[in-house]
């Protein structure tokens, strides 16, 4: 690809993730529940859903690979192509945008130069503006993976850029 | 100022360690489950306890209001079936961040809610649908429901009794309409979440085609103060209306000094909680408009604001809804083109697609709306708009978030016109700078 980052072509789930699978099918009567939690788990152990993830999650789950694609397709969350390894999540609602959103959105394009939806060439950075994140009273709010970094402005997240740069 | 809040269900926020079952127990957490497995079983039976909450006038607090106890009381008691409890934690609505402080900073109240409201249902296994992007808030929940099988509040035969409850979590992954509930079940069972058709409602086929109650975190959560202090005492917590019992969580943001969640009685006047709980409008600035219960109620202007009650039906009587109480400020510099776009923008990209109105005609708002920000709007798109709203709303569609969409924007539209009128672009090459922009 040409941002750098590989396509998967082999996959199940490592260890961790298949102890938690072992976990989850205790927790619910249908196999089919499953299908979410083994997404997650995908995502947790690779970063997004690469079609042979998804049939796999369709034989672990018991369900047809097409309602395992149709799954994927239909919640944002689900990456279906590689992300960067810091996912910079910009929130765009009323809120954030009252409190300068746009601001936040234009660092990100001018520091690395991607738009929405893009990944830097050296596959560290994906930039998305996303849906109302809940934090609209500490807004304006940009997820990072799994972290809420609220109240956030220009500078620092021109800070946190160059933080993780070094990572 | 801090006396108008009333902190019951957030009585522990802000405490160091406020999420651990130990700081909950200290302030009395889990009395109320001992109530009724052991001090006071005779009294508390299952029909016992939903008389109780619905004398407690609790309404839901996930956004529709409806009257808790009355809800509970529609599971048949005589199905053979398994009954589910689902906890609604997808928190989603634009403006509302309410349920992420219980989730985050006090999970066991919500929890201990929904144990005895298991015992009232007789439902043995409960579901907590947590939205995806709330990790942080899931791993404190996990947390919380193991402390709890720990202390063996949770699990078979609770305190030795034949009760048991058993709760797993479940995690989204980024779509509003999973909030609506029969969207919530279908993801539950590992779904897309495309709302179902009611009837059948929920309470006779819900999860697995199971009797199942949906109720949201802060409802969940009132539940262990109801039994604890009496249906009496929790409704007369509101001033005003008797039928608006109980305090409610406001999540507010936007244009004021100091945004948060607040705990409230119900009943108080809007003006009050922007002015004195949350310090009034940021840089001295005049208020222009408030949305009031997330972004899918009418918007109200700074009049109605100054007249309107913060309760259900104070609200009504606005011509708005109380929704799920989050309050977004907007001060004289908003601009309402872009308000409406942002709004907009929103259902388009939520709408879970599967009726043909909404599917296409929140695309077609979004492009209208798109037009007036980009200043080509055209002469006759906000009538066109406005007699839209008919077919994409009054149960044109599956589910009510084709109403939302209209409640949401055709309001903004009506109420600012004048600022909508100023982006028409009365040109005579606007046709082609329309298609031009797509
Ligand atoms: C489009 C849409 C989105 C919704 N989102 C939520 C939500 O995020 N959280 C919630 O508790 N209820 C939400 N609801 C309301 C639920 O359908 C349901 O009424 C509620 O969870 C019931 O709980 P309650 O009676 O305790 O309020 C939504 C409804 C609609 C139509
Ligand atoms: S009204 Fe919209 S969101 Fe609701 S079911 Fe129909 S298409 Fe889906
Ligand atoms: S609007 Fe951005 S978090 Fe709610």
């Amino acid at each position: 690809m040409s941002n750098g980052l590989q396509e998967v072509t082999e996959y199940s789930f490592s260890k961790k993730s298949d102890e938690r699978f072992k976990e989850l099918e205790k927790k619910f009567p249908e196999k089919n529940s499953l299908v979410l939690w083994a997404l997650h788990l995908v995502q947790e152990d690779i970063g997004y859903v690469p079609e042979v993830a998804m049939e796999y999650v369709a034989q672990k789950t018991g369900v047809s690979k097409s309602w395992v694609s149709g799954v994927v397709t239909f919640y944002s969350m689900y990456n279906k192509k590689p992300v960067g390894k810091y996912h910079l999540q910009v929130c765009h609602n009323v809120s954030c945008w009252l409190n300068g959103s746009d601001k936040l959105e234009e660092a990100i394009k001018r520091k690395l130069n991607i738009e929405h939806g893009e990944t830097t060439n050296d596959g560290k950075f994906t930039f998305s503006h996303v849906e109302c994140l809940a934090s609209c009273g500490t807004s304006p709010v940009v997820q990072v993976n799994n972290d809420y970094h609220e109240k956030m402005t220009p500078e620092k997240l021109e800070e946190l850029i160059d933080e993780l740069k070094q990572k | 100022m801090a006396d108008l809040e009333k902190r019951i269900l957030l009585q522990d926020v802000g405490k160091p360690n406020s999420h651990s079952i130990d700081v909950y127990e200290e302030s009395g957490g889990y009395t109320a489950l001992k109530k009724i497995l052991i001090e006071d079983n005779k009294k508390w039976t299952p029909g016992a306890i939903i008389e109780e909450v619905k004398a407690s006038n609790l309404r839901g607090r996930g956004g529709a209001g409806f009257p808790t106890g009355l809800k509970w009381s529609f599971i048949p008691k005589d199905s053979p079936k398994p009954k589910y409890l689902i906890c609604n934690a997808d928190e989603g609505e634009p403006g509302t961040f309410k349920d992420r402080v219980l989730l985050e900073d006090t999970p066991h109240g919500f929890i201990e809610g929904m144990i005895i409201a298991g015992i009232a249902l007789d439902s043995k296994q409960g579901y907590i649908y947590i939205r995806g992007e709330f990790y942080k808030p899931w791993e404190r929940v996990e947390q919380a429901i193991k402390e709890a099988y720990e202390k063996g509040y949770l699990g078979d035969n609770i305190f030795g009794t034949q009760h048991s409850f058993h709760l797993a979590t479940y995690r989204g992954a980024g779509a509003y309409i999973c909030g609506e509930e029969t969207a919530l079940i279908e993801s539950i069972e590992g779904k897309r979440g495309h709302p179902r058709l009611k009837p059948p409602f929920p309470a006779v086929e819900g999860l697995y085609k199971c009797p199942t109650v949906v109720n949201n975190v802060e409802t969940y959560a009132a539940v262990p103060h109801i039994i604890n202090n009496g249906a009496k005492w929790y409704s007369s917590l509101s001033v005003g209306s008797e039928k608006s019992g109980g305090t409610k969580l406001f999540s507010i943001s936007g244009h004021v000094n100091n945004p948060g969640v607040f705990e409230v009685p119900l009943g108080l006047p809007m003006i009050d909680i922007i002015e004195k709980v949350c310090g009034g409008i940021k840089n001295g600035n005049k208020l222009k408009a408030v949305i009031p219960g997330g972004s899918s109620t009418p918007i109200l202007t700074a009049e109605e604001a100054s007249k309107a009650i913060m309760d259900y039906e104070g609200m009504a009587a606005v011509g708005t809804f109380l929704g799920s109480g989050a309050v977004i400020v907007l001060d004289e510099t908003t601009d309402m083109v872009e308000l409406a776009y942002r709004v907009a923008y929103f259902y388009e990209h939520e709408s879970c697609g599967q009726c043909t109105p909404c599917r296409e005609g929140t695309k077609w708002v979004k492009d209208i709306m798109k037009r007036f920000k980009d200043g080509i709007g055209q002469e006759n798109d906000l009538d066109t708009l406005c007699d839209f709203s008919q077919y994409m709303a009054n149960g044109a569609t599956v589910c009510p978030f084709g109403d939302a969409v209209m409640m949401a924007v055709v309001p903004i539209v009506q109420k600012f016109r004048s600022e909508f009128e100023a982006r028409i672009d009365n040109s005579e090459d606007v046709q082609h700078k329309v298609s031009a922009a797509g």
